[in-house]
């Protein structure tokens, strides 16, 4: 199976690894066969300090790839490998918190995810009760110190007594990452950690990501609707669509060159005061059918380049550059040379 | 469309202002002390003009659009200045003499519109509700004034017989901006109505909005905490930070070159999809809690330019060339004769530098 990181060279084997991943919701009644398509086929590695970045609309299925490989949810079909080892096999109650304790979540609400009644730094305390049970109980409060620094929360000392109501959103949200950062994961699957912050904080918030990469060799998921944000922090990007991977590649390569029309709309639509204003809009932004989708590319009703056969084949992630991969048939057509009549997404570079 | 639905009190001669704000001042009385939430704030707005206010959480741009609409809460009160709409002052108005002009004149379009319309009626029967609500209209003229204006926001007027429910939120959207337009009002206040759609939506319906009011020559507000999102779209911005207007002037004018520290900071904190990668900062700290605003400046505490007098006393509204006002000691001087301009200029260069 062709995997989205074939020309980026890489020493390490991926920290976490998904093939085929999929998940299918049934909707309507109790006798109703729909089906919805969440995740369908989604192939990803994160290696070790690697920042990835899922970029889609709202419904893309890119909150429940994250879900998923916090084992929130059980796949449908495919399979997550954690340092090579199936998560389907891990049985015991142990390996599955040791696997909690590595690959932990951040959550978009910083306003609803902690609680009310107790110091902000509890949650910390507990990921350290639970993942760390070694720390006595002085080191543990070292170490929560230590923590609060490492996401900027300065001076320590006060914040460990703060309550939540006594917090910003940006600062909320660092507590969310301390307490992931408790137990020591190596990977942080962080579900949209900026939509909910003002703007001015949102730099900050994705500063200390950064930071924690360099710092404390995280690596990260980085989930988001805002693809200028994906390209300010991530290595690698895949553009998601109704489910499945529309387009994946080096940041800088998919942006620079975005071969997927649906990565091309997507660009096309980022406010840029920088640039002329481009008053063509024809697509309305309807989201996509992921009810039994059925076969053919979920794209094509949007899609300005649609041909005979996007109606018929789902197109597969296939190379359109080095270490560039789209699922178009149109992109993939020109990439091989079999220039068709049809008009292909412009290649160039924007 | 043939002219449908006609423009109401067109008849009637206008001068260039729609809307003038003079010194308005809204608080919301809490349990200890009133939280000044719109501090003196005046602007004007021309017909047919588009005027971008942005800001972040909790900055007041919300209540001054409920203030200028009279829609504030019990618990919120204008204390101070005046709002004049078509020759009048708004505050004084009574309820039942506000609902002349609402809708017909004035309306507004709120946050999360998605969920403003009622998920048991259809669009159609919503739309001829407010239209009877505030005009005695045939049923037929209803019906055909219904799709006239779905069809002006790009939505099939078979939808006049669909629930929200078997629409998008993008349409959803829409159709609440076609209810905004049933009676072609001289003003629409817009409150973040594409913030919970994604960006291709969210530009589709830009351009859409920016398209009906070229056509239809009503002014708007629009409110907004993204400023690259207006960019393109608006005449004039306003900057609010704290209760206040910080800065105000024409959209290129202060894009390119943004006077006030916190227009500069807000519009350095949008990472770009073009050109050189660059660690940027953002703004550091967060705005403050106006239970105890800062003293003097209320930026002063995140101000990377802050100066002696700064924490002392607010600053008054400079009118440097080119910006309609800016509150920054830094434009001490510039555009207020009785300062020295080059004892300003070289307090600026000091401080910048």
């Amino acid at each position: 199976m062709p995997s989205a990181e074939i020309a980026v060279p890489r020493a390490a084997a991926p920290l976490l690894e998904a093939r085929g991943l999929t998940k299918h919701f049934r909707v309507g009644g109790i006798f109703s066969r729909h089906t919805l398509h969440a995740v369908d086929q989604v192939d990803l590695a994160i290696h070790p300090r690697e920042i990835v970045a899922i970029v889609g609309e709202s419904g893309s299925g890119k909150s429940t790839v994250a879900r998923l490989l916090a084992g929130v949810y059980r796949p449908t079909a495919g399979e997550i490998f954690h340092h090579g080892r199936a998560l389907s096999q891990m049985r015991s109650r142990r390996a599955m918190l040791a696997y909690r304790g590595r690959v932990q979540m951040v959550f978009q609400d910083p306003y609803s995810s902690l609680n009310p009644v107790y110091p902000a730094a509890r949650g910390i305390f507990r990921a350290l009760k639970l993942h760390r049970k070694d720390l006595g109980r002085d080191a543990r409060r070292q170490e929560v110190l230590r923590i609060l620094e490492s996401v900027g929360l300065t001076p320590s000392r006060e914040f460990i007594r703060k309550y939540p109501h006594e917090l910003s959103g940006g600062q909320r949200q660092r507590y969310g990452f301390a307490q992931a950062l408790a137990s020591r994961p190596e990977t942080i699957l962080a579900d949209e950690p900026v939509s909910m912050l003002d703007v001015s904080i949102r730099l900050g918030v994705l500063n200390v990501m950064a930071e924690l990469r360099r710092q404390e060799d995280v690596s990260f998921l980085y989930i988001t609707h805002d693809i200028a944000s994906a390209r300010y922090i991530a290595d690698r990007i895949l553009v998601m669509y109704a489910g499945q991977v529309a387009e994946s590649g080096l940041v800088e390569d998919v942006l620079a060159g975005p071969k997927h029309p649906y990565t091309q709309l997507l660009l096309s639509a980022v406010p840029d005061p920088r640039a002329e204003l481009d008053v063509t809009a024809a697509d309305k932004g309807e989201p996509p059918r992921v009810i039994d989708p059925g076969e053919g590319c979920r794209f094509r009703w949007r899609c300005p380049y649609r041909i005979e056969i996007c109606d018929r084949v789902t197109p597969a992630l296939s190379p359109v550059g080095p270490g560039q991969m789209a699922a178009c048939h149109v992109a993939a057509g020109v990439a091989v040379g079999e220039s068709s009549a049809t008009a292909a997404p412009p290649a160039s570079g924007r | 469309m043939a002219g449908e639905p006609r423009v109401e009190g067109s008849s009637v001669a206008h001068e260039a202002t729609v809307l003038e704000v003079r010194h308005l001042g809204v608080e919301y009385l809490t349990g200890d002390a009133p939280v000044r939430a719109v501090d003196d704030v005046s602007l004007i707005l021309r017909r047919g003009e588009f005027l971008g206010l942005v800001g972040e959480s909790g900055c007041g741009k919300s209540t001054l659009c409920f203030a200028i609409a009279r829609l504030l809460g019990d618990n919120a009160e204008i204390t101070d200045g005046e709002i004049l709409f078509s020759g009048k002052n708004l505050v004084h108005l009574r309820e039942k003499q506000l609902r002349h002009l609402r809708w017909r004149e004035l309306s507004v379009v709120m946050q999360s519109a998605m969920n403003a319309l009622n998920p048991v009626m259809t669009v159609g029967a919503q739309l001829a509700d407010a239209m009877r609500a505030h005009d005695k209209l045939p049923a037929r003229e209803v019906r055909k004034r219904g799709s006239a204006v779905l069809e002006l926001v790009g939505i099939d007027p078979i939808h006049l017989n669909s629930y929200p429910h078997q629409l998008s939120g993008g349409m959803r959207q829409r159709a609440m901006i076609a209810m905004a337009l049933v009676f072609i009002p001289d003003l629409i206040i817009m409150d973040e109505p594409t913030s919970a759609l994604d960006v291709v939506a969210q530009r589709s319906l830009m351009v859409q909005v920016k398209e009906l009011q070229r056509e239809l020559g009503f002014a708007v507000i629009f409110v907004t905490h993204d400023i690259s999102l207006i960019a393109r779209f608006s005449d004039r911005l306003a900057i609010m930070y704290a209760g206040e207007i910080v800065e105000m002037g024409g959209t290129r004018q202060v894009f390119e070159d943004p006077k006030h520290p916190y227009s500069r900071g807000l519009l350095g904190a949008f990472p770009s999809i073009r050109g050189p990668k660059e660690v940027l900062k953002g703004i550091p700290g967060s705005p403050p809690d106006l239970r105890h605003p800062p003293s003097g400046c209320r930026f002063h505490p995140r101000c990377q330019y802050v100066m002696d007098i700064c924490p002392t006393a607010p600053p008054p509204a400079y009118t440097p060339r080119g910006n309609d006002l800016v509150r920054c000691y830094l434009y001490a001087g510039r555009g207020t004769p009785e300062t020295d301009m080059e004892e300003a200029e070289d307090r600026e260069r000091h401080a910048l530098r």
